[in-house]
């Protein structure tokens, strides 16, 4: 390996990757006067108007509109895609994309390495966690607990929740609001700070959420039946009641306006959303219902770390330096242990395997590359070896849809992806046996589940003869009645679930691949198989005809008791390099300080040490805060 | 434009408005019609594209007289047709979705093939204005949005 090239400036602190993490990591160190350097692998910068136009023409003429689409994707700088995954066949892994994937189930997330990281299409679905899912392993026996509570990461999830800007009612989004019997009485209890709300008033609920709602409200659903009870509740164990509520969503609704809010012990004025980034972005402030929030919301409307980065950047208390092209390739360490030196490669030509290799110092150094990233980087720099943790316990939220026809008209392909979702089942005394979920109300019909409404199309035209008049009218007949709900279960922390690095498997850059070992537990089966039924059971009372259709050559196909499911990925990866006290089975210390390293943090979804049924975005950007707030005070 | 290239291109407006469902105006209105024109024009040899052409403006004059009747000729004489059916059906994808329809194998050894007969999305234009998104009552996905809270609406309301 050549020599790196030092840098002449050196800084307060260096932040590898401008993402969720990364974003307001940077804009609290930078208000608190510090000088931070951020370093990302991507190209471009979609905060400039013309190339986040660029994007957006780029997902109008992809004919896969999946996540990545519109986004850059250089050979020399591989974001793992949807597209890739395939089953992964007895014992060699499967290499399609830019994961190595060792199975048994492919892992089917994906993420973005561009400037903005995987912010850029997120859904924007923002949920706290629940008292009990810090307590997994005291109240279930299952997993870890976590070495801090619900309510020490409250003030902080105020903070990300005004920082992000989101769309809510407090009153709606308790655990008792929201239809759960929780595992402990007093869970509900100052869920939320008295006198704190969201900043902005929610997004109104589609009419297809409504619909579900009208008929399926009460629908009972046993959390506790196994097959071969005849249907009816173990004894001692909760029929929980579907209900219907509104999730609160990162993207802009009416702000707030003539109540003081607390916020994080702090009087807050009413907030102000923000619209796009960049010169000329006067546009698009309110959600305009464009319906395309995954995979980009053409106005900005929906929050992205690019806003967060433009506050750091104009805000001169500190200074802000953000360097893409800048893949980190090597953290050095000095024999105490202290981190010395990053080294990464700057390259010229996007695209083209060519570098310049080159060397950084700052008295604190941060990963916030998300949790593959971060595990890969720190594996391939030989850090974290105090215990056997770094890269395992990977989680996500395995992903399976049902689908089906309504009896009317609902009005799908119509504003955000989803804007209500059922939260009964996510948490129970039920979650000893059987994982806890979420099921998520889509407004795009069959979009997700079956590429509606091209699909739609092509079988009409193609296979039912259609033409003229009568195509249109079973187009509209058919389509405006599609339905689906989404079911995102937790997992459970598994050492075999893991990110590791091989030395066969390397990028055009020369970097490290991810190689990832992963399954779906019998914990989380079992969850997926009741959600599954309870979304039978509402379809049934809503007259809805069932559609769902899993089959065993789907890549994401297992069976659990004798049924087959198919699951997806949902991008919700956490877990890798977990927070905890004893160095022994934790990566990093409860604020983000490596154990081992004490001048580096990672930060991220991979600090979490469970992933609950909440999207991971609003805990991680609440454990960002957490973690600035320490490095402040270390830099002091 | 020449004289003769005009006549074919009302011909084919003529046709593509039997085969999917939307007047003239309508399909002016996108803005992508000479684009797949174009399309078309590239994909099929020309005595193929004669033959459609010439059974466009007959056709819509009959569905104008008895719809019924139109669409029976139609089924007979075009979609029924193992030369004329596959360029039609694409032709009916191609105005829905903005994108075109590659071709079956077999009619592409039979009647030859273009390399223009790639599954693409013609236009950024294409995509916006694909009449899918009209005939499901919704906008196209990432554009023509409908404004905050629409999607709490009542659905929209169609006859038929």
């Amino acid at each position: 390996m050549a020599t790196p090239q030092d840098d002449e400036v050196s800084y307060d602190v260096v932040i590898v990757g401008a993402g969720f993490a990364g974003a307001i990591l940077a804009k609290q160190l930078v208000a608190e006067g510090k000088s931070v350097l951020i370093l990302e692998a991507g190209a471009d910068r979609g905060e400039d108007w013309r190339t986040y136009r660029d994007y957006l023409d780029q997902y109008f003429l992809a004919q896969a509109k999946t996540p990545n689409s519109p986004y850059p994707n250089l050979p020399t700088l591989p974001s793992p895609s949807v597209l890739d995954i395939t089953a992964v066949h007895g014992t060699q892994p499967d290499t399609n994309g830019y994961f190595v994937q060792q199975g048994p189930l492919p892992f089917g997330s994906n993420y973005l390495r561009a400037y903005g990281g995987t912010s850029l299409h997120w859904l924007g679905t923002s949920l706290r966690m629940f008292p009990a899912d810090f307590e997994m392993r005291t109240r279930f026996g299952r997993g870890v607990d976590w070495p801090f509570g619900y309510q020490e990461l409250r003030p902080y999830y105020e903070q990300a929740e005004w920082e992000i800007g989101v769309s809510a009612n407090a009153e709606d989004q308790t655990p008792e609001a929201l239809g759960i019997h929780v595992s402990e009485p007093d869970d509900g209890k100052n869920f939320f700070e008295s006198g704190y709300d969201y900043p902005m008033h929610p997004i109104p609920d589609s009419y297809v959420a409504r619909y579900i709602a009208e008929a399926g409200d009460g629908t009972p659903v046993a959390t506790g039946v196994r097959s071969g009870w005849g249907g009816k509740p173990e004894p001692g164990l909760d029929v929980v009641d579907i209900k219907v509520s509104n999730t609160p969503q990162g993207r802009n609704s009416t702000p707030r306006h003539g109540k003081k809010i607390m916020v994080a012990g702090r009087e807050r004025e009413a907030f102000e959303p923000r619209g796009g980034t960049g010169a000329f972005a006067f546009i698009g402030q309110r959600c305009e219902g464009n319906s395309s929030c995954i995979p980009i919301c053409p106005i900005q409307a929906k929050y992205t770390a690019m806003k967060t980065l433009a506050d750091a950047r104009a805000n001169r208390t500190g200074q802000l330096q953000i360097q893409t092209q800048s893949i980190a390739s090597q953290v050095e360490t000095a024999e105490n242990g202290c981190v010395s030196g990053l080294v990464y490669k700057r390259y010229p030509f996007p695209g083209v395997p060519q570098y310049e290799l080159r060397r950084v110092r700052a008295e604190h150094y941060v990963l916030a590359g998300g949790a593959v990233e971060n595990a890969t980087l720190a594996l391939a720099s030989g850090l974290c070896r105090s215990s056997q943790e770094l890269g395992r316990n990977l989680m996500d939220h395995p992903y399976m849809m049902t689908w089906g026809l309504a009896r009317d008209p609902v009005g799908p392909f119509r504003g955000p992806g989803s804007t209500s979702g059922i939260g009964s089942f996510r948490d129970g005394v039920f979650r000893n046996e059987k994982a806890a979920f979420r099921l998520e109300i889509g407004n795009w019909g069959w979009n997700f589940a079956a590429g509606a409404p091209y699909s739609d199309v092509a079988r009409m035209v193609g296979e039912e003869n259609l033409f003229g008049r009568e195509l249109r009218q079973k187009l509209f007949h058919r389509v405006q009645r599609q339905v689906r709900v989404g079911i995102l279960v937790e997992q459970l922390p598994e050492p075999s679930n893991r990110v590791t690095i091989d030395p066969a498997y390397r990028d055009p850059m020369g970097q490290y691949r991810p190689v990832i070992g992963y399954d779906v537990s019998d914990y989380s089966r079992a969850g997926l198989a009741l959600a599954h039924d309870a979304c039978i059971q509402l379809y049934r009372r809503l007259g809805v005809e069932n559609h769902t259709a899993y089959n065993p050559s789907d890549s994401g196909y297992f069976t659990h008791e004798g049924k087959g499911y198919t699951v997806f990925g949902s991008g919700h990866i956490v877990g890798t390099h977990r927070i905890g006290i004893d160095p022994k089975t934790s990566v990093t210390q409860p604020d983000m300080r490596c154990h081992d390293h004490e001048n580096l943090w990672m930060v991220g979804a991979g600090s979490m040490p469970t992933i609950a049924t909440s999207n991971p975005t609003l805990t991680l950007a609440a454990m960002g805060f957490m973690a600035a707030e320490a490095i402040n005070r270390a830099l002091q | 434009m020449d004289e003769v290239a005009d006549t074919g291109f009302s011909a084919f407006i003529a046709l593509s408005a039997v085969l999917t469902g939307y007047n003239r105006a309508e399909l002016h209105a996108t803005g992508c019609a000479q684009d797949y024109w174009q399309q078309l024009r590239q994909v099929t040899p020309p005595a193929i594209l004669e033959e459609l052409l010439d059974l466009g403006p007959a056709l819509d004059a009959a569905m104008a007289t008895d719809p019924e009747a139109g669409e029976r000729q139609a089924r007979r004489d075009v979609l029924g047709s193992e030369k004329l059916g596959p360029p039609a059906r694409s032709l009916i994808q191609l105005w829905y979705l903005g994108q075109w329809t590659p071709l079956p194998l077999e009619w592409r050894r039979a009647w030859g093939a273009s390399r223009f007969d790639v599954g693409r999305i013609i236009s950024t234009r294409a995509y916006k204005e694909g009449l899918v998104w009209d005939a499901i009552g919704a906008h196209p996905m990432g554009a023509k949005q409908q404004g905050f809270g629409a999607w709490a609406l009542d659905p929209p309301q169609r006859e038929g």
